[in-house]
């Protein structure tokens, strides 16, 4: 034993010295740590049975390792898709200025900072977000770097009231929700939260206070919903802490106050919330019944996401009060695994992840296979840098993911399953963590499954970030703790998978339908959707719509129903230019083929992809290549680097796009990018590099004309930051704002004269063109 | 037991066989890079991709296993494409070169790495020996050449380029004159006109294969030009005489103050099985025996000489005119490989020249990586005087300026074979910026260049395998994953027992034993 290595020693005892244990262990030591330190990961593999090639070799592999120590704060900017859109990559530049950091350097010179880019924080909505520690900023904009980091400052240390109210069990009047998504975590429902907890313990309130996951209205968090005994429920969207008072005062009196005064009271607040000057609060009440809402819900369809917004994620009894393991106990008492087996292949679902494999037949091969042990997984590393339906859906509806599982497991004949999350959904983690020793209390996991006979055991395991482990045979390997290096199939994982046993992977979405279908039966679940394409899809709508979150749809409605109808049309009286659907596998669909359903096939046609459900809204300021370009670097970025066309491939095509979007490339460039995309696609091992290049194909088949005009020397948009320039016209007023926000002095500060630009020192920041007041910043 | 079609043959091979595996079994030779016969397939490299005739669609060969009723294609266009295309990707990284740079630029394309490293170790015969393997006439050249091999030469861009042409004629004033094994006659006969540089180079080389060959020359003694047109201050009549004195020495016979006119041409047609026309710039005296010209000189094919009369072949400067007597000396050389192969009623098509990966220029941040095998003293000048060449310490000294920027794998390398079959273009996906050189020498027996890696994994896999305690391992992924020693650990802890044979595996020249 070690003195100096004595928590590592912990860390080894707790995770087990196999092969397997090495990512949890790596996570473990980082955590202690902030980073590996490599006489840590010297000890670890002399310690176990690591070699230490396989330590640097999965540390290096996965983004969530440093080897290097990181700051005291970690600065996290999100570089997802409806960031992008959004400006992200100007904030980042932002930032990287405000600390300083020359190129290669993450962390400040002081060491307190450290800038790191992720590929989607899951709040879309509230794009570009960026996030310091714990605390979420959304629409941040690149001048507000100061105040971002200023206003951490201030809240790090702070600690919110601490109160927690005392149940006196007395009957509630009513039930406050507040809404603990992402997005509203991120939004600060965690204050409002506190808040709310401070106000009802101090006027001894007698509402029940309940927390629920995601309601979908991501544009509008933080939500508080207050649902009274009787009466209407109202729903109160961005609510600030210091409205919390007000908000709950007016519907609940505290006891011993007269009615007549709560009356007065009542009516007063009445009054103000209609009041949008009411002193300097943004803040407005949102009625359900109000028409753009109510459409914005009622369009859709929740399966997966059934009983959105009043069900507490972790409350059991809760979750089978609204019907929840009622499919479980019926396979139990009346339906053998070939039952449900055929029950899920007449139903037609199929597989949610991307490529849309029907789930029965998936479920028959591993049942099929001979095997002493054979394993489930869920798949919940979702990568994708513009969607969070797993996480959603892992996060508010646990138990109706682990019931899909239980099914599965049944109907296939596995005794043990693993639920593959991100480590990067830290909630989604605990949250299932919390339901497994929920379930394994109520005996709905372990030995003997409330009485079937059936054993199920289930655990976590944490991706440690890499979006390639959305392959299925890289997840395995993943979770037999190697790099998440895909290899060819057959044989398919069914066959020969974890640990070389026959083995079902199923997507969370997928699984989070499966007691829907046995509880329902698969007759109304085909009823669902269209011919071919049953059921329902979840979406993470964001981008330049109005109302962006997530939303649950039946398969076959139409972009132009989901942009329109769900999403409000384009914010900002913008244009609605182009969908992209399906992320970094997908491709974008122009808005004159808005009419084309949503299934498999459709969108394949269109040389988009369902791919894991990522709907980003593109309107005409957005630039088709530099879109092109966004996801090309994310995929080549995200390449194993296994095999010659993805690894070499997807980096040659970005090496022209990034010529192209500089003005520098040449008409013969396309047909090279095309050469490349078409080699890439046939070339590649798995799904990853397979599909990388639909984003530019689809671009080039539908904007070639774009593309075109990058090589004359022009973006049409003025995304392109190497192709465009900042000037002053003569709607100028002098007034010297643009001068004093220009980072760099690029501006002269001449008041009440016309401004002018040095474009040698401008880094095209766009500051100067958002503090605007008159409109006179061009950009050209 | 399975059954299978691999192109268009029947074949019945064991269960589980790899594609690539039941393939050799008809002798079909599939190409790979990252296969080993000792380990599990990888599916790295791509270059394996064979084609399911029953559905089009294009699978990795080492990865998939046969079954029954297989219609696999090993070849086509689009196979050929593939292939090409996964090269050309593997390439556009693909920092290094095959040959070295002065070599390419040799118009005798002469070794002169090997010979600078004969020399640098006082081998001068050995030296001599890899000098006429090319060039006939060492120190002939050594004192008239205008080198462009220093021109090209990549210790120009760190100081000035290594002496070559001098230590050519070093190698050539002192080595002994190698010992030819004798050679069983042919039988066949040439008839060579004219004895300059490309003559004597052509009578040389088909000689010592054989051939037996008459040399025709107008003057009474051999040596055309370079007897004639050179000053003796420069180029002294016994270094000349000592030379063609090595070529006539290998049998051939010399008939000097022979006028061959056309007549005498017909009459040599007859009497050889080929004649060779080295006469020398074509000018209104001098003949052209009815054959079709261009301006420049009689036709013929540029790189077989032949001309439409298949035993005639021409060459030097008859063909077309150059004030360079080594690429005369190399057109002789090069033309006796045609020769030989006509006689031997192969396909003439002249010396190969294989495909060769080039980076361009050094960077200066580079310079110490190549200085790792070298010696940093500038350019040595002889004592004497550039007329009178090194001394033998001089030469070694200045041969050991040599960075030997020839790859050690340049003959085994399966990249640069299979570029060549695939005619590979290196410099279609040119990029700005390329990786930088590295050279890992510390170990005794082998060097890592981790800029020709090419990412198969075989030193991963094979170090794993048999247990080394550090091995090397994959770090980081994607386009900059590299193979690299865990911990950065010299490369002498990654690689103890496996050392040979994780060099002998490596595919390119990445990891290469020191003494080749």
């Amino acid at each position: 034993m070690n003195e100096k290595f004595q928590n590592i020693d912990r860390i080894i005892e707790e995770k087990g010295l196999e092969k397997n244990s090495l990512i949890p262990i790596l996570q473990a030591i980082q955590k202690e740590y902030n980073y590996l330190p490599e006489e840590v990961l010297r000890y670890l593999s002399e310690k176990t049975s690591n070699t230490p090639a396989d330590v640097i070799g999965v540390a290096s592999f996965y983004k969530q390792f440093r080897m290097n120590p990181a700051g005291k704060h970690m600065v996290k900017i999100c570089v997802g898709t409806a960031c992008h859109v959004k400006g992200s990559g100007l904030v980042l530049d932002a930032f990287r200025r405000h600390f300083e950091l020359p190129q290669g350097v993450d962390t400040d010179k002081t060491g307190t900072y450290t800038l790191e880019k992720v590929s989607c924080l899951g709040c879309c909505t509230l794009a570009p977000v960026v996030q310091v520690d714990n605390i979420t900023y959304g629409h941040v904009a690149p001048d507000q770097v100061d105040q971002v980091i200023k206003d951490f400052e201030r809240q790090k240390d702070k600690k919110g009231a601490n109160k927690v109210r005392k149940p006196d069990g007395s009957p509630v009047k009513g039930e406050i929700r507040i809404g603990l998504g992402s997005c509203c975590v991120a939004s600060g429902s965690g204050e409002i939260r506190k808040e709310v907890e401070s106000v009802v313990n101090q006027n001894g309130l007698r509402v029940k206070l309940k927390h629920v996951g995601c309601v979908g209205m991501c544009h509008q968090v933080p939500l508080v919903e207050i649902v009274p005994n009787e009466g209407e429920s109202t729903l109160y969207a961005r609510v600030k802490p210091e409205d919390v008072k007000n908000i709950i005062e007016s519907h609940f009196s505290p006891p011993g106050i007269f009615s007549k005064l709560k009356n007065r009271l009542f009516s007063f607040v009445e009054d103000i919330q209609t009041d949008r000057n009411w002193d300097g609060i943004e803040r407005y009440e949102i009625n359900m019944r109000e028409k753009p809402v109510a459409s914005f819900l009622g369009k859709q369809l929740p399966l997966a996401t059934e009983y959105r917004g009043m069900i507490n994620p972790l409350d059991i009894d809760d979750y089978i009060s609204r019907g929840g393991f009622s499919a479980l106990k019926k396979i139990f008492e009346t339906m053998t695994p070939d039952d449900v087996i055929e029950e899920v292949k007449n139903s037609g679902i199929r597989g949610r992840g991307g490529a849309g494999f029907p789930t029965g037949v998936k479920w028959e091969f591993v049942k099929k296979e001979k095997g002493d042990q054979k394993y489930l997984i869920c798949n919940g590393d979702e990568g994708d840098p513009g969607a969070f339906m797993d996480r959603m859906l892992l996060e508010s509806y646990p138990y109706r993911v682990i019931e899909g599982i239980l099914i599965a497991a049944y109907a296939v004949g596995i005794n043990r399953g693993f639920l593959y999350i991100r480590a990067e959904y830290p909630l989604a983690v605990q949250r299932i963590r919390q339901a497994l020793d929920i379930c394994r209390e109520h005996n709905f996991l372990g030995e003997n499954i409330r009485g079937s006979g059936f054993n199920l055991d289930l655990s976590v395991y944490e991706g440690a970030g890499a979006f390639v482990c959305g392959e299925e045979t890289a997840l395995i390997a993943s979770v037999e703790g190697k790099r998440g290096f895909p290899r060819m199939r057959p044989p398919f994982p069914a066959q020969k998978g974890l640990w070389g046993f026959p083995t079902l992977v199923n997507n969370t979405e997928t699984l989070a339908q499966i007691s829907y279908i046995l509880r329902e039966g698969s007759g109304k679940f085909k009823s669902i959707g269209t011919e071919n394409n049953s059921g329902t899809k979840v979406f993470a709508l964001a981008g330049k719509v109005a109302r962006g979150g997530l939303i649950e749809v039946p398969m076959g409605v139409t972009i132009r129903q989901v942009v329109e109808e769900i999403g409000g049309g384009i914010a900002n009286g913008r244009e609605f230019k182009a969908v992209q659907v399906g992320g970094p596998s997908g491709g974008c669909i122009p808005a004159e083929f808005a009419d084309t359903p949503i299934n498999y096939e459709s969108l394949n046609e269109m040389g988009a992809m369902m791919g894991s459900g990522g709907l980003v809204v593109l309107d005409d300021t957005d630039c088709m290549v530099d879109i092109a370009r966004y996801f090309l670097s994310f995929t080549q970025d995200e390449s194993c680097g296994k095999c010659t066309f993805c690894r070499i491939g997807t980096k040659r095509m970005l090496d022209i796009l990034e010529k192209i979007t500089k003005g520098n490339g040449k008409q013969s460039d396309l047909a090279e990018l095309e050469r490349l995309a078409e080699w890439t696609k046939k070339g590649s091992l798995c799904g990853l590099g397979k599909t990388a290049p639909n984003p530019v194909l689809s671009t080039l088949r539908y904007y070639r004309h774009e593309y075109e005009a990058h090589i004359n020397g022009k973006c049409p948009t003025g995304k392109c930051t190497d192709m465009i320039k900042y000037s002053v016209n003569d709607n100028c007023i002098g007034c010297t704002m643009c001068a004093q926000k220009c980072p760099v002095d690029a501006i002269p500060f001449t008041p009440h004269e016309k401004h002018s630009i040095d474009t040698e020192l401008c880094i095209k920041c766009d500051s100067c063109r958002a503090v605007c007041p008159v409109d006179a910043i061009d950009v050209k | 037991m399975v059954k299978l079609k691999i192109n268009n043959k029947e074949i019945i091979v064991e269960d589980g066989m790899p594609v690539m595996k039941a393939a050799r079994q008809l002798g079909v030779d599939i190409p790979n890079l990252c296969w080993h016969d000792d380990l599990e397939h990888f599916t790295s490299c791509m270059l394996c991709l064979v084609k399911d005739n029953r559905n089009g669609r294009l699978f990795p060969s080492c990865s998939v296993s046969v079954s029954d009723g297989m219609d696999i294609i090993t070849d086509d266009e689009e196979i050929y494409e593939a292939r090409q295309m996964a090269l050309e990707l593997l390439l556009s990284e693909h920092v290094g070169d095959c040959e070295a740079p002065c070599r390419i630029a040799c118009p005798a394309h002469m070794n002169i790495p090997l010979m600078n490293r004969y020399i640098a170790a006082g081998k001068f015969d050995e030296a001599l020996k890899v000098v006429k393997k090319d060039i006939v006439l060492p120190s002939v050249l050594g004192r008239i050449c205008p080198a462009p091999c220093e021109g090209a030469c990549h210790r120009k861009t760190i100081d000035e380029p290594v002496s070559i042409c001098l230590l050519k004629r070093f190698a050539g004033d002192e080595g002994a004159e190698p010992l030819l094994s004798k050679v069983e006659k042919t039988g066949y006969s040439a008839g060579i006109i004219g004895a300059g540089p490309a003559g004597l180079a052509a009578a040389y080389y088909l000689q010592i294969r054989g051939i037996q060959v008459a040399l025709f020359d107008s003057e009474q003694k051999p040596g055309g030009k370079l007897r004639t047109g050179i000053d003796q201050e420069i180029l002294p009549h016994d270094v000349l005489d000592r030379e063609i004195e090595a070529v006539l020495a290998t049998g051939v016979q010399f008939f000097g103050g022979e006028k061959i006119d056309t007549s005498r041409f017909d009459e040599m047609k007859n009497n050889y099985n080929v004649v060779i026309i080295a006469t020398g710039t074509i000018s209104e005296n001098s003949g052209t025996f009815g054959l079709k010209t261009t301006p420049q000189g009689i036709l013929a094919d540029k790189n077989t000489y032949q001309t439409s009369e298949g035993n005639i072949f021409v060459t030097g400067n008859a063909i077309r005119s150059s004030r360079l007597a080594v690429r005369s000396v190399g057109q002789g050389k090069e033309v006796a490989f045609s020769v030989w192969q006509y006689l031997n009623n192969e396909p003439v098509k002249g010396e190969p020249s294989l495909f060769n990966s080039r980076f361009g220029k050094l960077l200066s941040s580079e310079f110490s990586e190549y200085l790792k095998e070298s010696v940093s003293y500038k350019r040595i000048y002889p004592i004497d005087g550039g007329r009178n060449g090194f001394t033998a310490a001089e030469a070694v000294d200045e041969a050991l300026r040599c960075l030997h920027c020839d790859c050690r794998a340049v003959d085994s390398c399966k990249l640069r074979i299979y570029s060549d079959r695939y005619r590979a273009d290196q410099r279609r996906f040119k990029t700005s910026e390329r990786r930088k050189i590295v050279k890992l020498n510390t170990h005794a027996t082998l060097i890592y260049e981790p800029n020709k890696c090419i990412r198969c994994g075989i030193c991963v896999r094979l170090t794993a395998k048999y247990g080394e305690k550090f091995g090397f391992t994959y770090i980081g992924r994607g386009f900059d994953v590299e193979l690299g020693v865990p911990f950065n650990e010299d490369i002498r802890n990654a690689l103890t027992e496996t050392a040979i044979m994780v060099a002998e595996g490596c595919p390119v020249g990445a990891i290469e034993l020191k003494s080749t």
